[in-house]
């Protein structure tokens, strides 16, 4: 990851040569000051105090812009590094295939976007700044107190490790806790997210008074985790404090001797060595500090890599799709599936089908019978592990991936809307299509109603997770969409479901006469929804049972039969 | 499309009243997540302490009655008086130890140059003591923050959550869950931390500057004067700087909480992005975004960082002017070196509590508009708790008189509804999405008033009832299974803890869930995590029916699913329900065949009216709404 550092070479080089300069200025101004007390106020030479002052307002107002400087570049590095970082992060989940966005999962793939990029810049922009200015600080602070009096610098000989030991102690005494408090949160939340969503429940069985007694048994532990943690972390301060004022102390002290003992050494040194002492531990603790981001920003980086590193399993066929007069015609071959998380177990088992142009055929089956794996073979949405399936007699995996899924219009189970007015979420099928489109394509999919309904209808914005619009409204508005996308085949899956069976029997006769030459695939679980189809391919287990329209099944397949009688009775037929 | 020019002035139903809200309504979108980004960043520094100012800059919100809300917010935390007098002696005491050990340090340097080096060692013993106490009492002051943050905590979140459960059903229908929550956790956590530690920054704060301040003028007043320059530079500098900053950090977290919802939705919603080929639109959108985003965080940042910088350099030149012209007091003997020694650390230790304070005033702020949203919360009126007669030994005769119901005030869903239920009746409700089903159930179960009309048990007005034990008598299965985080056992129980175990197996296999619960790991003992999410849908109904079994009630509404499982979960669901509804007054919202053909009576309802009632054959017979539903709904004649 560090190539996308190269670009900005420049700033990542100056940042920390600023800061040099403003780390020198600090180092220098004590001595300076040591300087005007023991030259100046002490010999009485009011001229070397003035000259020594301004030489020292001069060096303060340089080290300020070098300190500002470095800012600037470290940010300009930082930031332009996670930016250029974020976009290809982004392009590369946008060309994932669904096997791999599976296993890392849609809400890991997000905090690696957002959580972890932003710790990843930190990490570059402490390591440009704070890594050289905590060791800068460190080092010059011993060899300056070192020069005041080799005495001072064992003063910090003695002090550091105990502040490293102490610091290591209570750091690893909270650290496990930090989890702990993590997972009690998670029990504090999910009482509380029980309650609001199932309000109903708690309220009909009327257990307020049990729900509060659950409610304050994951309040107390989540208060005595936080109280244990803040009592850990308050001993550490104080604790650094104690072995910060004894060093003050012990170099007075040991000043004071040495100047008993007739060495040279003056009282402005032993000033500037409290002073250089103070900033040698400082620069230890913000060590410390870096060394903890440090830690957590290289597990993000870890976990960024890892998806960067995944490699591109969909391979472009190159194929442009066009098939001539063949529009919509799907064939599988023999196919077979199985999911990489499920140990080889077969999903799909030799499927052969063949849905003709403009034939209107559906999947049944209950679930886990395969049903939505089949249908997100023909976009691609994964590959077969045998056999082959065919868009108009050309193998899917010979097409131009842009040119496949033009073909295609699906409507997944659940409907995906977006942050924008509903007129926007339906234009996403087809880019520019005008007022009088989206208005044909809702009517057909029967939202035209409940949108005009709205004050604001098509411009009705649809709020986060579409948390405003019914399941019914939300499907209709997904459907409206594949719609308007006038493609050769539309693919349902189950996406009728919240739709009660009047308004769903009218959406598929408006597509039917509106559509007669599209190809449409139905995934449904209802019987009655299926029924009217050409012809209805029976899933079971993997495999096709049985394929024929809805008497010919009646006749011939016992799954189906099952499943009808399940939901109808059995003396309806 | 020919007809071009006509659209372009004519345009289609739907999209005419939108053009002027256009903008309003992408304004609202620009403003939405800007608002719970800034509430995320509080809720989780995560390390993000940053460079100086980053908390100050943190967009702050204005509270809306300041003096209120911080008087109630001051009787919350009043409880905890001996705790507040405890943070505050140690946060004095803290204070004074601060001030004595600059000057005990001068001295101890005098000495030296005095060379009086018999006095050293006193001098040196006192000024531990005093660095000993300091630390003591700030350990006090911190521990003493801890628990008082903590138990506020605590006791604000019972106090919240005790409200949410009290809330009517209203109140949570019409605000979202993630803002009720956000409330509990952030808000809260966010309140407490401020209050219980600005608390003793500001004591400490002033007590320093006016201390310091103080010390500074019995040591020397020229000097004193003198320092105070460079404390109205700093002042001057935070202010004009934190301006600034702050408008640019809340232009930040917009740009951040743009970005992050766009790369949520876009992820999560991968499945329509690429089946619309619309990769390149979405990255090059996100890329535009990432850009902004970049753009001004750089200026934030380094504005940001720049204040480091500053405040050293104005430290540092108060550090020189406090030489050079102590030096030259020295000079003319009016002050000792040691004095120069003192002055350079006090002069540091009062322009920090400036800064502090001045950053406090936004945290403060910020964290008081948290209140607010907390008290609003609590000032919600409780659910409505009319009715003193307890309900005993029903009948279960329902009677729905006149009804009439709107949830939004224009709006009537219900139009003097009248229903008339026998005991032991099974009802079903039909009729299409929005026909007012569900909130026939919601009026039964007092989770709405009606407003106006009657709904009777056993000819007493519903009113008249304790709410509570109006619900005990009723149960509801609702199409949506609640299950809560807590063993099979448990949610099983969750009616009727009094059970006995034999009771409880009994109902599990009534509602045929037996078969499954004794295949999970630990049986009946097995701990659902997430509130069941490892059980199938088709599962989690049967432990809801089991739980209703349990229960026992008198009356039983059942909202069934839409969605089906599969076919032989399907079947033991429908077999749990036949026997969940024998011997009860049943009030179903309908959706399968087999259930309106077994049902006593079939209420058809439409547009918030009954239309029609009987049973499945009269009404058939009657060839009317019902018949066209049926043959649409539930045999699916046409596609």
């Amino acid at each position: 990851m560090l190539k996308y550092l190269k670009k900005y070479r420049k700033w990542c080089i100056l940042a920390p040569i600023m800061m040099m300069g403003e780390i020198f200025m600090d180092l220098l101004q004590p001595h300076l000051m040591a300087k005007i007390v023991d030259d100046g106020v002490l010999e009485g030479n009011m001229q070397l105090i003035l000259t020594v002052g301004i030489r020292m307002i001069l060096l303060v107002l340089f080290g300020g812009l070098c300190g500002i400087l470095s800012g600037v570049f470290a940010n300009l590095a930082a930031q332009n590094y996670a930016n250029d970082l974020r976009k290809d992060l982004f392009s590369k989940i946008m060309h994932l295939s669904f096997r791999q966005i599976d296993k890392i999962s849609t809400g890991s793939l997000v905090t690696r976007l957002t959580n972890d990029v932003t710790q990843v810049q930190q990490m570059v922009h402490m390591s440009i700044r704070m890594v050289v200015r905590s060791g800068l600080m460190f080092l010059g602070g011993i060899v300056m107190l070192y020069q005041q009096s080799p005495r001072f610098a064992l003063v910090a000989a003695v002090a550091l490790p105990l502040i490293v030991g102490a610091a290591a102690i209570f750091l690893r005494m909270a650290t496990p806790l930090f989890g702990v408090v993590q997972a009690r949160l998670d029990g504090v939340n999910n009482v509380m997210q029980e309650n609001v969503a199932g309000a109903r429940v708690v309220k009909a069985y009327v257990k307020e008074e049990h729900e509060l007694s659950r409610f304050d048994l994951a309040n107390d532990l989540l208060c005595s985790t936080n109280l244990r943690v803040a009592t850990i972390l308050a001993f550490l301060s104080p604790i650094i404090n104690i072995i910060l004022n004894a060093c003050v102390v012990a170099v007075i002290w040991i000043g004071g001797r040495t100047v008993e003992e007739g060495l040279p050494l003056r009282p402005g040194a032993i000033m500037a060595a409290i002073t250089y002492l103070s900033m040698l531990l400082m620069g230890l603790m913000s060590m410390i500090m870096v060394f903890q981001t440090f830690t957590r920003a290289l597990a993000s980086a870890k976990r960024i890599r890892e998806v960067l590193d995944e490699p591109e399993l969909i391979r472009d066929g190159g194929f442009a799709g066009d098939t001539g007069g063949r529009t919509g015609e799907i064939e599988f071959k023999n196919v077979s599936f199985s999911y990489p998380s499920s140990g080889g177990k077969k999903v799909l088992e030799g499927v052969d089908l063949k849905v003709n142009k403009g034939e209107t055929v559906a999947i049944l089956g209950s679930t886990g019978s395969g049903k939505s794996t089949l249908i997100d073979l023909i976009p691609r949405f994964y590959d077969a592990t045998e056999g082959e399936v065919l868009v108009d007699g050309v193998n899917v995996r010979d097409y131009d991936l842009g040119a496949l899924r033009a073909k295609i219009a699906m409507v997944p189970q659940k409907a995906e809307l977006y942050c924008r007015p509903i007129e926007a979420n339906i234009r996403w099928g087809k880019d520019g299509a005008d007022p009088w489109e989206i208005k044909r394509a809702a009517e057909i999919a029967q939202a035209d109603d409940f949108i005009c309904a709205t004050p604001e209808g098509y411009y009705t914005q649809v709020t986060e997770g579409g948390h405003s619009l019914s399941g019914g409204q939300k499907q209709r508005i997904a459907l409206s969409r594949a719609v308007l996308k006038d493609a050769e085949i539309m693919i349902f899956d189950d996406s009728t479901s919240a739709l009660d069976l009047s308004t769903e029997a009218k959406l598929y006769r408006a597509l039917e006469e509106t559509r007669p030459d599209t190809t449409k695939i139905i995934i449904a679980q209802r019987i009655a929804s299926v029924r009217g189809a050409d012809r209805i391919a029976v899933l079971d287990n993997g495999r096709i049972a049985a394929c024929g329209t809805h008497e010919e099944l009646m006749q011939s397949s016992p799954v189906y039969r099952d499943i009808c009688f399940s939901q109808l009775k059995e003396d309806e037929q | 499309m020919t007809q071009n020019g006509e659209n372009k002035t004519a345009l289609p139903r739907g999209f005419e009243t939108g053009r002027a809200t256009q903008e309003v309504s992408y304004a609202k979108k620009d403003a939405a997540p800007q608002k719970t980004n800034t509430v995320d960043l509080r809720g989780r520094p995560g390390g993000g302490r940053g460079g100086p100012g980053a908390r100050m800059a943190a967009a702050v919100e204005k509270p809306k009655d300041l003096k209120k809300t911080l008087r109630r917010l001051l009787r919350y935390f009043g409880r905890e008086s001996g705790l507040i007098l405890l943070l505050f002696f140690s946060v004095i005491a803290v204070t004074v130890t601060a001030l004595i050990a600059p000057s005990l340090q001068g001295s101890a340097i005098d000495r030296i140059s005095e060379k009086s080096f018999d006095s050293l060692p006193r001098t040196l013993i006192l000024l531990a003591a005093v660095y000993g106490v300091r630390v003591l009492f700030t350990l006090s002051q911190t521990l003493t923050a801890a628990h008082l943050s903590q138990r506020t905590v605590k006791r604000m979140r019972h106090d919240l959550f005790e409200k949410i459960d009290r809330l009517p059903i209203a109140y949570l229908d019409t605000h979202s869950n993630g803002d009720v929550m956000s409330r509990m956790t952030n808000d809260v956590e966010n309140v407490s931390d401020t209050v219980s530690q600005s608390l003793g920054s500001l004591v400490s704060g002033v007590l320093t500057v006016v201390g310091t301040v103080a010390v500074m003028l019995w040591h020397c007043w020229q000097l004193t004067l003198i320092s105070l320059v460079t404390v109205v530079l700093t002042v001057l500098v935070t202010k004009k700087l934190s301006g600034v900053m702050r408008k640019l950090y809340r232009r930040r977290s917009g740009a951040l909480g743009a970005l992050n919802g766009h790369a949520e939705e876009m992820i999560t919603g991968f499945r329509s992005t690429v089946a619309y080929n619309k990769e390149d639109d979405v990255i090059a959108e996100f890329n535009a975004a990432s850009d902004e985003l970049r753009t001004v965080g750089i200026k934030a940042d380094i504005l940001g960082g720049s204040m480091g910088p500053v405040m050293n350099c104005i430290s540092n030149i108060g550090f020189v002017i406090v030489a050079a012209f102590g030096g030259f007091f020295a000079l003319k003997g009016m002050i000792t070196i040691g004095t120069i020694s003192a002055f350079i650390i006090y002069a540091k230790q009062f322009s920090r509590p400036i800064n502090e304070i001045a950053q406090l005033y936004g945290s403060v702020q910020t964290a008081i508009a948290g209140a607010e949203r907390v008290f609003e919360l609590m000032d919600q009126p409780d659910e409505d708790n009319r009715g003193e007669k307890p309900m005993e030994k029903i009948r279960g005769d329902i009677r729905f008189e006149k009804v009439n119901f709107s949830y939004i005030p224009g709006k009537q869903v219900l139009f003097d509804f009248d229903l008339d239920v026998r005991p032991g009746e099974k009802i079903a409700l039909v009729g299409a999405t929005g026909s007012g089903k569900t909130t026939v159930v919601n009026l039964l179960m007092r989770f709405y008033p009606p407003d106006s009309g009657h709904i009777y048990i056993d000819g007493v007005d519903i009113y008249d009832y304790t709410r509570d034990s109006l619900r005990k008598n009723t149960a509801i299965v609702l199409q949506d299974t609640v299950l809560f985080s807590d063993t099979v056992e448990q949610n099983i129980r969750y009616a009727n803890t009094e059970a006995s175990e034999e009771e409880m197996r009994r109902a599990a296999e009534a509602s045929n869930s037996a078969y499954f619960i004794e295949r999970l790991p630990e049986q009946y003992a097995t701990y659902l995590k997430h509130a069941g999410a490892s059980l199938s849908q088709g599962e989690r109904q049967l432990l809801a029916i089991a739980r209703a079994v349990l229960a026992d009630p008198k009356i039983l509404i059942l909202d069934e699913a839409t969605s089906s499982v599969d076919t032989r979960t399907e079947k033991r669901i429908q077999d749990a329900m036949v026997r969940l509804m024998a011997n009860r007054t049943s009030l179903i919202i309908a959706h399968r065949l087999s259930t309106v053909r077994d049902a006593d009576k079939i209420v058809v309802m439409d547009h918030g009216r009954v239309i029609e009632t009987g049973n499945h054959e009269e009404l058939l017979e009657k060839k009317g709404k019902y018949y066209e539903l049926y043959m649409t709904q539930f045999a699916g004649n046409q596609i």
